[in-house]
């Protein structure tokens, strides 16, 4: 059965012990702090050890041409599929179009899944909180800058986002529902799941000084 | 010519055995199958930075101890084809259900792992990255589970002096698992 084997020399155990170093070194890695250096020995690692595995353990090296034929084949097909699909999964936004889901996603961070809630918070809270910049970051993309339901990600949406600036707005709004609104979402008070609320990711006081900041907007009567 | 036994056992039409042409035929289509999914992975990866919370979580240490098992599983795997090769089967067998003892590992230390974390909340729908985190893990840890009821098969066989043959075609595809996890262990583990 080993018609096309006997003539391999493979020192095994030179290999095994090349691929152990290896896992120390991408292990270690990460610890040097700098992110390149980590990419490499995680990734450029894993193509070396892979290698050496797919070369002399597997002997695809004394493999007949056919065979690399048809991983490379393979291969090309995966690439196919990342060439073709990467552009839209990689971007969040092109011409004429936003995913609006993945933005919002991006935005709240890790705030499904209750273990993953408390990070997320913590984080947030950690990092400071200033009303005026998290609207910036986290509410302007839909409601835009000024208020005005007028966000990038916003103009994609059905219903579109609230307009604060408009008087129409308030006759129908108080201060219990917007605070509601912001932490439960608007599903909350019977309006669209596109506005989801926030209470994962911010403090009830935090989410009055949203209140408060959503109410500056209104304009004088 | 007759053959007592299917052609894939010991006939090379194509030069190749055909036994290992089809280990190799098999797999081919599993570089598609799990490069699809690692492929998926890495574009949702990249396009979503806030993973990176959610990576942080998975234990590094626990990734690196079933790479190191997995490649000591590979190891005994190419030894126990080494000595088929030389006609001892006693030793194939030894070698392979070595090789099984790794794969038993692997699946029990994952067992650990996966408890600790979805205990702590990080279930398979907590967030993309779980998600992908489980499915993918999940699918090797699939493969480990067939590999090693294979190489209990065969390990009895060569015992006997039977089918040594098949001690590398084993091998062969115990390797592609251990070569998809040495890239699944920086793309779950180590990216952070
Ligand atoms: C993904 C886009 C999006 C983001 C991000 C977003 N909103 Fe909204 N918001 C909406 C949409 C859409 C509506 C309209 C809902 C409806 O009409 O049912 C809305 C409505 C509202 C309303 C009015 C609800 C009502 O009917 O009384 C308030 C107040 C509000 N958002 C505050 C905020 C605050 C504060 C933030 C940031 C913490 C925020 N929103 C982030 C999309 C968004």
């Amino acid at each position: 059965m080993s018609e096309n084997h006997e003539s391999h020399h493979v020192n095994y155990k030179k290999i095994y012990f090349t691929l152990l170093g290896l896992l120390v070194v991408s292990v270690a890695g990460p610890f040097a702090g700098i992110l390149i250096v980590t990419l490499i020995t995680a990734f450029g690692i894993a193509i070396v050890k892979a290698n050496l595995v797919i070369q002399n353990f597997m002997h695809l090296k004394w493999e007949k041409r056919l065979m690399k034929w048809m991983l490379t084949t393979s291969l090309l097909l995966m690439a196919l599929m990342f060439a073709g699909t990467s552009v839209d999964i990689l971007n969040h936004e092109g011409r004429n179009w936003v995913n609006v889901a993945a933005m919002a996603a991006v935005e709240r961070g890790i705030e499904d899944g209750e273990g993953v809630a408390e990070t997320a918070e913590v984080e947030v809270v950690a990092a400071g909180f200033n009303v005026e910049s998290m609207f910036t970051v986290v509410c302007a993309t839909c409601h835009g800058q000024a208020g005005d339901g007028t966000g990038a990600a916003g103009a994609a949406l059905d219903p579109r986002p609230a307009n604060f600036t408009d008087p129409v707005f308030w006759e129908t709004r108080d201060r219990a529902r917007i605070v509601n609104v912001i932490a439960n979402g608007a599903t909350a008070v019977g309006g669209s799941a596109l506005m989801v609320g926030w209470s994962a990711s911010f403090t009830a006081e935090q989410i009055e000084e949203f209140a408060d900041y959503v109410e500056e907007f209104r304009p004088e009567q | 010519m007759a053959f007592a036994k299917p052609a894939a056992t010991l006939r090379s039409a194509t030069g190749i055995p055909t036994g290992r042409l089809a280990v190799w035929w098999l797999l081919a289509s599993e570089v598609v199958i799990f490069g699809g999914l690692l492929g998926t992975y890495l574009m949702f990866r990249l396009g979503h930075p806030e993973w990176a919370d959610a990576a942080a979580h998975t234990n590094t240490w626990i990734g690196a101890f079933n790479t190191l098992v997995l490649l000591t599983s590979s190891f005994t795997a190419v030894l126990a084809h080494q000595a088929a090769e030389r006609g001892d089967g006693k030793t194939a067998a030894k070698l392979l259900v070595l090789t099984i003892g790794g794969a038993l590992t692997f699946l029990v230390v994952k067992g650990a792992e996966w408890t600790i974390e979805i205990t702590a909340g990080y279930t398979i729908t907590a967030n993309g990255f779980w998600s992908f985190y489980y499915t993918a893990a999940g699918l090797h840890a699939l493969h480990v589970i067939a590999g090693a009821i294979i190489m209990g098969i065969i390990a009895a066989d060569a015992y006997r002096g039977r089918e040594l043959q098949r001690v590398e075609l084993i091998g062969i595809y115990w390797h592609f698992v251990d070569v998809v996890w040495i890239f699944l262990f920086p793309l779950l583990y180590i990216a952070k």
